[in-house]
């Protein structure tokens, strides 16, 4: 029953994220970013890490899609389905980072099977993963938080020049943030 | 732990199902006289001008952007918030530092006039 | 009943599905009914008599309006996209509908030999009878209406009006903005409860008949939560997304027939959540006087203490003005937000002196 479940999450996580990228309207794309996004919080929630799964939930789909989608809006991009598709030549390394990733992927899974110690997944209360991150990690937390502190500067300073000229997109801040994100539990 | 999600893939389930019946059946059964003018988009009565697709204020993506930071905050707070009896001191030190330094953040923001809607 | 599937017995499955459909009508049931609440309420305090016509004292009144709404022709704007436009909807209302799958409604129950706990998703260990349910409950809840917002921005944007993109930005601005307050509001509470499952939240609100409730240990955080969720739903006096008198209907401008219906239950039924949520977090959940021991009792108790808190947000609605929008995001970020860190910070001080 959980494997069924399992494999029809996965499949809308990985469609919806084919789909997001190949989609050319920016607002229907970040529609099955979400959907792939709460796919993957499911998954994790079948992965007994309930509490990365809300975590997902409420920051990713929650909150930095929100931004993406506002963003999208404030760009006004006209008529995106009228966009010309990237050059083949454009592809090219993408399309070699992604066979990379995807080797290595898969030599990761076949010697995982000939070693064939995939453990049960156990259940760990919330308690033990909130006194593992503030009792072992405590540096790491109050760098997160400084991280938080130089992204509000950021923020704020993108926000302000485009005041003073519209027409500059704003650049890509929330990367910052969802990269000190990965670090908690 | 199957015992806990099951019912809730069941309601999402009845809640999709619930909408896109209550949607179909509706455009089924109501009448279809659409007229140009009926499907344009409403402005008081008057024509409308030019179109909705405009910039808007940057107001908007700074307060979407201070959303996700605080969220942040509040998405450590949980975990700490249900062990801090446990953590004692250290815990306690160590989620004010974490909070102090937000707070400066949030004093920087609010002087430079970012909270600001006129 | 010795037959299992998946290591649950069958009376689980039965249990479970029966839950779920009563839940779900009590909620339509209830949307239903506080439309007609509202109207007859706030017709009463205004020294006027609110619907009379359909009905005994206009009681078929919801069952008209849901019927009317129902026949009347569907218009998709010519400029609307027309993917998005439809979705957005149904993306309204799926979230509101999935939050009460966790909030327990009442103790154990007895039917026919097998103990049943009056909460959709939860399970009784027969061994032990020990009641497990989701252990993140609370976040569950605030993921769930995280993605409420979608719902209004999509319907402001695929509309492609001004009113409808003007009101759907200054929902979803509003509502990020009360509900990061909301969510550091209760922190406090899982400072008291150390838990995040609501089904221990509520056990532990059980002693002393009422005394033990947080309301009482955390007042400033119930009075900040309650505010910031009214704020969250869009309702007066932060109604401002529907300002009819600035931006004719909001979001919700170019909707019409069942399209129209849909975002309307999801406003109630979000009033509705909050309200049980509220009951469950700071007001004890079902517990008082005999609840252990009459669970049927306990159902009453929290049923009528949501009731109780949905006639308080028509009371308001009847009494307060509306906020200027400038107003509302002042309040928001730079009078509830700070309250609620502070709030944060006290409350763990005096819990570790306190112990």
């Amino acid at each position: 029953m959980e494997q069924i479940i399992f494999y029809i999450l996965a499949a809308v996580a990985v469609i919806g994220t084919v789909l997001a990228i190949s989609e050319k309207h920016p607002v229907h794309a970040i529609l099955y970013l979400v959907t792939s996004l709460f796919a993957v919080a499911v998954v994790f929630y079948l992965l007994m890490a309930p509490l990365v799964a809300v975590f997902e939930v409420i920051l990713y789909a929650g909150a930095i899609m929100v931004l993406f989608l506002f963003v999208i809006m404030m760009l006004d991009l006209g008529h995106p389905e009228k966009g010309f598709s990237p050059h083949w030549r454009e592809w090219l390394p993408a399309l070699l980072l992604s066979l990379v990733s995807i080797a290595s992927l898969v030599m990761v899974i076949v010697s995982r099977h000939s070693q064939l110690a995939v453990p049960a997944a156990q259940s760990i209360p919330i308690r033990e993963v909130s006194r593992r991150l503030f009792q072992g990690h405590g540096v790491a937390v109050e760098l997160i938080s400084l991280q938080l502190l130089f992204a509000l500067v950021g923020a704020l300073y993108l926000g302000k020049q485009q005041a003073s000229s519209p027409g500059l997109p704003p650049s890509s801040a929330p990367e910052r943030v969802s990269g000190s994100e990965e670090k908690s539990p | 732990m199957l015992g806990t999600y099951l019912p809730i893939l069941l309601v999402v389930l009845i809640a999709i199902i619930f909408g896109l019946v209550a949607l179909t059946f509706s455009s089924l059964i109501g009448p279809k006289k659409k007229t140009a003018l009926k499907l344009s988009p409403y402005e008081s009565g008057c024509a409308p001008v030019g179109t909705a697709r405009e910039r808007f204020s940057i107001k908007f993506y700074l307060i979407a952007m201070l959303f996700i930071l605080f969220d942040i905050e509040a998405v450590f707070l949980y975990p700490w918030a249900i062990l801090y009896k446990k953590l004692g001191v250290f815990g306690l030190v160590e989620m004010g530092v974490f909070v102090v330094i937000l707070f400066v953040g949030y004093i920087y923001v609010w002087k430079k006039g970012a909270l600001e809607w006129e | 009943m010795g037959i299992e599937i998946l290591g649950l017995p069958m009376m689980y499955y039965i249990a479970m599905v029966a839950k779920v459909l009563v839940a779900f009508l009590f909620v339509l049931l209830t949307v239903a009914y506080a439309t007609y609440a509202e109207r007859k309420i706030i017709g009463h305090m205004q020294v006027r008599l609110g619907p009379m016509r359909t009905g005994w004292h206009g009681l078929l009144q919801p069952i008209a309006d849901g019927l009317k709404l129902f026949f009347k022709e569907e218009i998709i704007p010519s400029q609307a996209s027309t993917f998005a436009f439809l979705i957005a909807p149904v993306i309204a209302l799926v979230p509101a509908f999935m939050t009460f799958a966790v909030i327990p409604f009442g103790g154990v129950i007895e039917v026919a030999g097998y103990k049943i706990p009056l909460q959709v998703a939860s399970y009784i260990d027969v061994a032990s009878g020990k009641v497990y349910d989701v252990n993140v409950g609370v976040l569950y809840i605030l993921a769930m209406s995280s993605l409420g917002v979608y719902g209004i921005v999509l319907a402001g944007w695929a509309s492609n009006s001004k009113y409808s993109l003007m009101g759907g930005l200054r929902a979803s601005a509003q509502l990020i903005s009360y509900e990061l307050s909301a969510g550091l509001a209760i922190v406090s509470v899982f400072m008291l409860s150390q838990t995040l499952s609501l089904n221990e939240i509520v056990n532990q609100q059980s002693s002393f008949n009422g005394l033990g409730w947080y309301i009482f240990k955390q007042p400033l955080a119930a009075f900040l939560f309650f505010i910031c969720s009214i704020a969250e739903i869009n309702r007066t006096p932060f109604d401002l997304p529907e300002a009819e008198t600035e931006l004719v209907s909001g979001f919700c401008t170019e909707y019409s027939s069942m399209k129209y219906a849909m975002f309307f239950m999801a406003e109630y039924a979000n009033m509705i959540t909050v309200c049980a949520l509220t009951t469950t977090l700071f007001l004890g959940g079902w517990n008082g006087p005999f609840a252990t021991v009459f669970p049927l009792l306990g159902l009453v108790y929290f049923v009528a203490k949501v009731y109780f808190l949905i006639f308080f947000c028509m009371w308001i609605r009847a009494t307060l003005p509306r906020y200027r929008y400038d107003q509302l995001m002042h309040l928001g970020w730079k009078v509830l937000l700070p309250i609620s860190l502070v709030n944060i910070v006290v409350t763990g001080i005096i819990g570790y002196f306190i112990k």
